[in-house]
Parts: C-alpha cells; sequence; structure tokens
C-alpha cells in the first residue's frame, strides 16, 4: 500500500502479567509500518493503556536531559516505564510525578529479548498523568472486561478447528483482534494457563468489590505468571557477568574515556572492555542495549558517548 | 513582445474566457506578466486565465491515457473515462468559508462504476443515462474506492452514438434489506424500514430546472441516516415506511439514504422503537462503517493534539488563525475561542474528535475566561497545559457526527460528558459472568 496513513493504534487494556508475558513480536518490515507485540490471549499491542501505583521513578539520564525509569504496579505485578526525550509531552509530566501516587499512561510497548529467550517488555509512555483512586478503579474494571472477553475468545477459536481470520470476524472480533488472536494461537504453541488471568481478575475484582468474598478458587499463592522482570539484573551471557553487570562497566569506561568530551574512543573501550572480561561481541551487543536504552549514542563511528 | 504580437494571445485568451474581458485589461495583464514579471507565454495566458477563472483548454488537447472504469486504481493524474451518467446531482459546499456548487454522481461503463466530482462545473449539464467522454480526469482512493474528479483542466463532452450497458453493480437487482445501523458507503441497492424523524422541502436547481428534494432523517432501532427523496412521497414526520431500492451514497464519510427516482415506499403500520438520541457505539463499529449521523462513544482521552487550548478565529469565515493569520483573509482582527483537539479510545480504537467551547468548559471545569486570565498571567502554553491535564485519560462520552479519511475517524463533537461509571454494579456484572462460566 503505497502512501496509506495507518490509523492510530488502539490502546490495549491489559493487566501487566499479560503484557509481560508477551514474547511475540510482529517486526515492521517497511518505513512507517508498526511493530507489534502479541500476548499470550491474542492482543496484538502497539500501544497499551495501562494504570497503577508508581512506586519508584529514577533518573538514569543526566539534570539536562532525563530519562526516566519508573514502575508502576498494578494487581499482581507491574509496568516497566522508560520515559525519554522522544516522549516530551510525558517527560514533562514525569518531572511533577513522585512516587508512590496512582498514575495512567498511553504509550507504545517495546520488547527486548535476552540471549536466553526470555523476552523484556517495556512501555514508553507518551503521555502519562496522576489519577485518582476512582479513575483506577476504572481502569481496574475495564482491564478486567478486556482480559475476560480475550480469554472467552481465545477458548472459543479453540473450539473451532483451522479457524482462519473471516471466521473470527463472523464471531465479532474485529480484524486486528482476529488476527493477533490466531498468531498467538499459532505461535505460542498452546493454550495460556487461564489460571494466571483468572486470578488477576479475581485480584482485580476483590479490590473493586472490598465487601464481597470474590473468590474464583485461587489462593493467593499460586504463581503469578512470569517471572519478575528487571532489566537491570538480567541474567547475561557466556563471560559469567550479568547484562546488567556489564552495562555498569561499559558506562563507568565511557566516563573514563570521555576525557575531551567528544566521547570515548571505540578502539580504547574494546581494549578496556575486553580487559574486564566484555568480549568484542558482547560490546557491541550491550552498546546496541545501551542505545535502545537512550543512555549512549554514538557521535561519529569511532566514538561512544553517554547521554 | 509587442501589441502587434500580443494580439493572437488575447484573442485566444478571449476564446477561453468567453469575450468576458476586455481587450485592453487582458493586454494589461498580459505586459505585467511578460514585462514586468518576466513570465514565458504560455505560463503568462495560464495564469491570466486562471485568473479570469476559465477552464484551461492548453492542456485538454494533449493525448491521455484512457481507461474503463474497473482498470481505475485511484492514483490515475490524468485520464480520461468514457462513461454514462447512473446518478448526478448538484451540490452547494463550502470552500475556505465560500459557498461554491459542485456536481458529482455515479457514473459507469460496462466493466463497473464510480463515483464522479466536477469541481469546476461551470455550465456543465450532465443528463442522466446520457455518455460522456470524461476528458483529464484525476483519480482519488477513498475508503478503498475509486473516485473520479474532473477539476479546471478537466473536460466533459457529449459521447453522441455511444450506447453504453452499465452493469448493475453488487446485489442491485435484488435490493438487501438492511438494518440502518449497518448501512456503509459502497453498498448497492437496499431497502430500508424507519421512522421518518424529520422532513424538510428543499428546492434546488437541478439542470435549469428548479426541483424540489424532501430530506430528513429516518431511523430504527439500530441507528439513524439522513436521506434525500427525489420525488414527493408524501412523506410526514413520526410515520413508518418502507422504502425499497434505496441506494448509499456518501458525503465525507456520511453515508446518505437516497431514495431515487427507482424507489417505491410503502407506509408501514405498527411503530419502531426508535431511540431518538443517539446511536452508541465502539469506535470500531464506527471504523468499519465509515461514519454517520448522531453517534456516541465512550472511550479515555488519551491524547490531546496541537491547537488545543485558546484560539483565534477568523471574523469573517470563522475558521482558526494560524500565527495571527488566517490562510484566506490574511491579517485579521481574531475573535477568541476556546476548543479541545482530543483522541479518544475505548479499547477497540481510536477516534479523533473535537470539543467546542461548551463542552471543552464542562468536561475540564474551566471556562473561556479564566483559561484568558491564566494565559495572561502566565502564558498560552501554561493555559492549555492545565486544560490538558484535567481531561487526560479520564473517561468521556461524547456525540456528534462522524466522517472519515485517511488518518481514520473523527467526530465534531455536539455534546460531551465525563463518564460516572458506576463502577460496584459494573464489577458484580462480571463478576456474575466470569463465576457463571468458570
Amino acid at each position: 500500500m503505497n502512501g496509506k496513513i495507518s490509523p492510530r493504534e488502539t490502546a490495549w487494556r491489559v493487566f501487566s502479567n499479560e503484557l509481560n508475558s508477551s514474547s511475540l513480536e510482529i517486526k515492521a518490515t517497511e518505513e512507517k509500518m508498526p511493530s507489534y507485540l502479541v500476548s499470550p490471549l491474542g492482543a496484538k499491542i502497539n500501544r497499551v493503556l495501562v494504570a497503577g501505583t508508581m512506586t519508584e521513578k529514577s533518573n538514569s539520564g543526566s539534570e539536562e536531559e532525563p530519562m526516566w525509569r519508573a514502575r508502576v504496579q498494578d494487581v499482581n505485578g507491574q509496568f516497566f516505564l522508560n520515559v525519554g526525550r522522544f516522549q516530551p509531552d510525558a517527560l514533562a509530566a514525569m518531572a511533577d510525578i513522585e512516587p508512590p501516587c496512582f498514575v495512567a499512561a498511553v504509550g507504545r510497548v517495546r520488547a527486548y529479548t535476552a540471549d536466553d529467550g526470555r523476552t523484556f517488555v517495556s512501555v514508553r509512555p507518551e503521555r502519562i498523568v496522576k489519577i485518582d483512586e476512582a479513575t483506577l478503579n476504572e481502569w481496574l474494571l475495564d482491564t478486567a472486561a478486556s482480559t475476560w472477553t480475550r480469554m472467552k475468545w481465545m477458548r472459543e477459536v479453540v473450539s473451532v478447528p483451522d479457524a482462519k481470520v473471516p471466521d473470527l470476524i463472523k464471531m465479532g472480533m474485529s480484524p486486528v483482534q482476529a488476527e493477533g488472536m490466531l498468531y498467538a494461537l499459532d505461535n505460542y504453541g498452546s493454550m495460556p494457563d487461564s489460571a494466571v488471568y483468572l486470578k488477576t481478575i479475581q485480584n482485580a475484582l476483590r479490590r473493586l468489590l472490598p465487601e464481597k468474598e470474590v473468590d474464583f478458587g485461587f489462593p493467593d499463592g499460586v504463581e503469578d505468571g512470569p517471572d519478575e522482570i528487571d532489566l537491570d539484573e538480567e541474567s547475561g551471557s557466556g563471560s559469567g557477568q550479568t547484562h546488567g553487570q556489564m552495562e555498569d562497566i561499559i558506562l563507568n569506561l565511557l566516563d573514563e574515556l570521555d576525557t575531551d568530551g567528544k566521547g570515548a574512543p571505540r578502539d580504547e573501550l574494546e581494549r578496556r572492555a575486553e580487559a574486564e572480561g566484555i568480549s568484542g561481541i558482547e560490546l557491541e551487543e550491550i552498546s546496541n542495549i545501551l542505545m535502545d536504552k537512550g543512555l549512549v549514542y554514538e557521535p561519529n563511528l569511532r566514538y561512544l558517548k553517554r547521554i | 513582445m509587442n501589441n502587434t504580437e500580443l494580439t493572437p494571445h488575447i484573442e485566444e485568451i478571449k476564446r477561453v474566457l468567453g469575450n468576458r474581458i476586455d481587450d485592453e485589461q487582458l493586454e494589461a495583464e498580459l505586459n505585467k506578466y511578460l514585462n514586468d514579471y518576466h513570465v514565458d507565454i504560455t505560463a503568462a495566458k495560464r495564469g491570466i486565465i486562471r485568473k479570469y477563472g476559465g477552464a484551461d483548454t492548453g492542456f485538454a488537447t494533449s493525448a491521455n491515457a484512457s481507461k474503463k472504469v474497473a482498470d481505475l486504481t485511484g492514483t490515475e493524474q490524468n485520464v480520461d473515462v468514457t462513461a454514462k451518467i447512473v446518478y448526478v446531482e448538484a451540490k452547494e459546499i463550502t470552500v475556505k468559508g465560500l459557498s461554491k456548487t459542485i456536481v458529482s454522481g455515479i457514473l459507469g461503463d460496462d466493466t463497473g462504476t464510480a463515483s464522479f466530482t466536477i469541481w469546476e462545473p461551470g455550465s456543465v449539464q450532465l443528463d442522466k443515462g446520457s455518455v460522456y467522454n470524461f476528458r483529464n480526469c484525476y483519480c482519488k482512493l477513498w475508503n478503498d474506492r475509486v473516485q473520479i474528479n474532473i477539476g479546471n483542466r478537466g473536460k466533459i463532452e457529449a459521447a453522441n452514438g455511444v450506447e453504453i450497458e452499465v452493469p448493475n453493480t453488487g446485489a442491485s437487482l435484488s435490493a438487501s434489506d438492511v438494518k440502518i445501523g449497518d448501512i456503509r458507503e459502497g453498498m448497492g441497492n437496499v431497502n430500508v424500514t424507519g421512522k421518518i424523524l424529520s422532513v424538510e422541502a428543499r428546492k434546488i436547481n437541478s439542470r435549469g430546472e428548479e426541483k424540489v428534494v424532501y430530506s430528513g432523517i429516518i431511523a430504527d432501532e439500530t441507528g439513524k441516516v439522513q436521506y434525500s427523496a427525489w420525488h414527493d412521497f408524501g412523506l410526514k414526520e413520526g410515520e413508518v415506511v418502507n422504502a425499497k431500492n434505496c441506494y448509499i451514497r456518501a458525503w465525507k464519510g456520511i453515508p446518505q439514504l437516497n431514495i431515487g427516482d427507482r424507489a417505491q415506499i410503502d407506509r408501514v403500520d405498527g411503530s419502531i422503537d426508535v431511540d431518538e438520541g443517539a446511536s452508541v457505539k465502539t469506535v470500531a463499529e464506527v471504523t468499519r462503517i465509515g461514519g454517520g449521523l448522531d453517534i456516541t462513544v465512550e472511550g479515555v482521552i488519551v491524547d490531546v493534539k496541537n491547537g488545543s487550548g485558546l484560539i483565534k478565529r477568523c471574523p469573517q469565515c470563522n475558521r482558526s488563525l494560524m500565527n495571527g493569520l488566517c490562510t484566506t483573509h490574511g491579517a485579521v482582527d481574531g475573535v477568541q475561542d476556546l476548543r479541545m483537539k482530543i483522541v479518544v479510545d475505548d479499547g477497540t480504537g481510536a477516534i479523533g474528535a473535537i470539543l467546542n467551547r461548551g463542552d471543552t468548559e464542562k468536561v475540564t471545569g474551566i471556562s473561556m475566561a479564566s483559561a484568558q486570565g491564566l494565559a495572561s498571567a502566565r502564558g498560552e502554553g501554561v493555559a492549555t497545559r492545565e486544560l490538558t491535564g484535567r481531561i487526560l485519560l479520564r473517561k468521556v462520552r461524547i456525540t456528534g457526527n462522524v466522517m472519515s479519511d485517511d488518518y481514520g475517524p473523527s467526530m465534531i463533537v455536539r455534546s460531551a460528558d465525563v463518564v460516572e461509571t458506576d463502577i460496584q454494579a459494573e464489577a458484580e456484572k462480571l463478576l456474575a459472568e466470569v463465576e457463571g462460566a468458570i
């Protein structure tokens, strides 16, 4: 489709455990084509609307050019937020938001898959605001309902052998929903563990209806799905060091080697990293991650510099 | 170029403009273009013809590709089509604050049909059922359908002696029964049963003669749609009718029901439960239909766009000023207004919407006066940020007419409210459903 503008992507209402256990990416193959992350329940996500309690925020950039990382807790997990200079509205808003507080944010999702195959999902808010508890409850309700709808559909779709997109549209799904659903079923290999998501709905309803004894039969101890995700503590590759540790070493080296403000010369950086037990390939990988995170950039091909 | 050399060119311009402008004026114009501005003669002639509103025939003689309707891709810049008029009407539209008349309709050949618009109709008269050569047309794609445009370079001539049989598109031989809420552009013939909510007789000028068109709103339990009846069927407000063999045309994505020559109207006994208010739809449904009247959408304000907040409008055409200037009327003394350009997302899709001053004041709780006060004390940026902060990521219910373009659907909001959800009740409903299913 030449010259066709894609309409704005829908902001999906998903709980953090569904979002964070997503590992299927549909990558853009053309310029201006959006990328998607497909959740185990078939949400084909480019953008999300999330809410919860902001429990912490930290500036991993500089005073002049902040790069905020924040954690937002919903019912059974947390969202990982990164706000940098490419999200000016959210960046300005972050300055005035002090945890703990309730927030809602709309933004694009970003996935990073580590060497061991685990995928880490973060949200880059375009907009973020402080909200009151009533607004948070509204989000919990909408998100619980939307999660439930995806679970119902998934069950229905599984019962139709070899269902194709048009069959699903006939069942009442939109084309995007139908594509996501089939993509999830084809690629996650099996029906997702519904206990995890039912428990999340249960816990959301418990918060909304405190005087009712909402119980779908899941003890509090039930595993809440995906691993606790923390980009800082990613387990790493062959060198025995974690990515997080290597990132810190590289960042320190960059500070040390940037003697004239031009950045650290590549060859020098490579030599010093080698001495720290980080191979050339690992250095390449780590610098890409750091660039993705918006922490470093290449002023030119022979230099790497902290932002 | 001296005056003798200019004469043939002046004659040429006069032929195009039809002797409306006298020689002296044309000579002065040509002199200005050629001698003061050093423009070459071709560009000068074209410029003058444009300036006096003439159609530039200089292009029409060049050889173009000629295509069948079904072969049009929607990207043609210059194409000739020979086709029969299936339907035609004149329309009043507002361009840059000025109203003008255009002619639009449906044309077809033996391969298919397409809608067309003549932007500078002048004295062109098209007769339904007659065949014409449409020259120098350009095409656009709208909702995946080809539209043929005849601009000021275009030319229309009667194709005498050419016979074309237009196939009935889609299921038009046997019109299908549809619910009004499902009406969308590109449908063939339809039968609709609905209640006439309003009827209004309008005099229009069609092919030189005065004609009365009866238009209004017809509705059923699924929605409402604007209709135009081309005969006096004696439609009365409040009655329920079955309209057979109508066809759908869309204007800017808003589908309209046309009760044309072949239509048949029968009165139906009984009544229809019509929600005289707006019909509530999801954004996904609105996107699928393309647009409509009185649609209500409920969702979260996920973004507030540039151009929101305090604005100044042109006192003549009411459009918003850019840096103090009106794009049509130049430097004007702007009139203060307040509006918000928002994006509402309900989880099924996103729709753009414009809130007027009243609704902006209502949903933000900030009056224009206090916004002005804030702006003069701390700057317009602060005022806009304050307005934005009051509504961002809040849930609203908006009602208005929806149309669509390449960027998706958008609504001119007639009323907006912040939604107060009964969370307790809704949560209990969901609880009951989940408990019942597991």
